[in-house]
């Protein structure tokens, strides 16, 4: 096959399929609440006890107190990802939260957060799991 | 042996096809509201992955083209291009297919390069596309020299592999549930492949197959599709990013900081770039078979069936 008409192909169809699957709603992100936030972390980690889950008010995203210590999930795409959390992993912004996890298959995640929020996430993350 | 062959770039040739399947699929789904899932990035991650894997072999196929061109003229053997001959390198091919597939989920070396093909949290005709674009580096194309030593002409050989490739398109799909038994037992299916893409630790490391599921049950990697344990897709640990580039070079990352942690002994580096992936010196990550005994240790119900030893 030519080059070219390859090119054209394979262009062609990835922004066609790109242009249909938006148009149909495939682009919608999930949205976070404490029941299925619960289900979603114990998918990714099957082997924690979850304590207590408090989702962002925006829906992106919930703190999961876990026996393991505190954790982030958040949507991504229709589904979820979720991270354990460290204290120094965590920054506070002007606007929310900003999350660095050293993982180049995780890059950092900003998050708005409320400051009333903001304040009980940043004390939550840095209680220790056998005081939650 | 001498001489000149060749056959057509069968992958290349198959995109209109592809592009076609997979905007059939979307539109069974959409109607007939099951079937499966699409989400754009996703699927976008995917189709560009799937470019960037052809772009690949453009860019470096010459590298295993010059190995298997060199051992055609070491060899005293020529199977010849007739059908039977044709036949004969398929098997093999997929035979040799099985072994690196297997080799590509336990050495963590070559699952660098084959993990992308599992990233997605999706399973559909998109997500057959989200190949590999450093599959050279995982220097994995030396399976392919017996069956050149044996006469099969190299360029029957990749042939036969991309016609291995073409088949294994559309079992990404979970519009197909089952097909009819005779089929199930001798060839790989939807079924079986999506068992292979479960994260669930009863599907970790099965089904390895490329056309024909015996391989499977001839080498005891076979696991069957469980009705009352659905395939959850994906990683067991999740990325978390549509990035092309992150979703291709996550784990040769990971390899190359693991291995250069201080303090570790030169057996630890070089296990952190070969033994089964989740290895860790400190027993602070699991492989697949910790994961397994976790689970069991869970549900001890589960234990003797199917991927529990059953």
């Amino acid at each position: 096959m030519p080059l070219e008409l390859l090119l054209a192909l394979v262009a062609g169809g990835i922004s066609g399929i790109a242009v249909l699957l938006h148009l149909t709603g495939r682009s919608r992100q999930r949205i976070l609440g404490a029941g299925n936030a619960r289900s979603a972390w114990l998918r990714h980690f099957p082997e924690d006890s979850v304590f207590k889950v408090l989702p962002a008010a925006s829906g992106q995203a919930a703190l999961v107190l876990t026996n393991g210590g505190p954790g982030l999930l958040w949507t991504f795409g229709a589904d979820t990802v979720g991270r354990h959390l460290a204290a120094e992993q965590v920054h506070e912004t002007a606007t929310g939260l900003r999350f660095d996890f050293n993982d180049f298959a995780a890059p950092g995640l900003s998050l708005r957060l409320p400051e009333r929020e903001r304040q009980q996430w940043l004390a939550l993350i840095n209680t220790p799991a056998e005081a939650v | 042996m001498t001489g000149e062959i060749s056959y057509p770039d069968a992958t290349q040739l198959a995109v209109p096809f592809f592009i076609a399947a997979i905007l059939g699929e979307f539109l069974w789904i959409a109607l007939k509201k099951r079937g499966g899932r699409y989400e754009t990035r996703d699927a976008v991650t995917s189709l560009i992955m799937g470019a960037g894997s052809v772009a690949e072999g453009l860019l470096l196929g010459f590298v295993a083209w010059t190995l298997f061109m060199f051992l055609w003229q070491l060899t005293p053997l020529d199977m010849g291009t007739s059908v039977w001959a044709l036949l004969a390198c398929f098997v093999l091919d997929d035979l040799r297919y099985y072994w690196v597939h297997r080799f590509g989920h336990r050495v963590r070396w070559v699952w660098a390069s084959h993990v992308n093909h599992h990233s997605s949290q999706h399973y559909n005709l998109t997500t057959a596309l989200r190949q590999t674009w450093t599959g050279t580096f995982t220097f994995m194309m030396v399976v392919k020299a017996p069956m050149v030593l044996l006469g099969f002409h190299p360029a029957l050989v990749l042939f036969c592999g991309g016609l291995n490739l073409i088949y294994q398109f559309w079992i990404h799909t979970e519009a197909v549930s089952r097909l009819p038994r005779w089929f199930e037992a001798v060839m790989n299916t939807p079924s079986h492949h999506r068992a292979h893409h479960g994260r669930n630790p009863r599907y970790l490391d099965c089904n390895y197959a490329g056309v024909f599921i015996i391989w499977d049950k001839m080498f005891g990697t076979f696991v069957p599709e469980q009705d009352h344990d659905r395939p959850d897709y994906g990683l067991v640990h999740n990325i978390a990013t549509f990035n092309p580039l992150r979703v291709a070079f996550h784990e040769w990352i990971g390899i190359f900081k693991d291995m250069a942690q201080p303090g570790l002994t030169l057996k630890q580096r070089l296990l952190y770039a070969f033994a089964p992936p989740g290895y860790s010196h400190d027993g602070s990550r699991d492989t697949s078979a910790g994961i397994k005994a976790a689970h069991l240790a869970r549900h001890p119900e589960d234990a003797g069936t199917p991927g529990f030893g059953g």
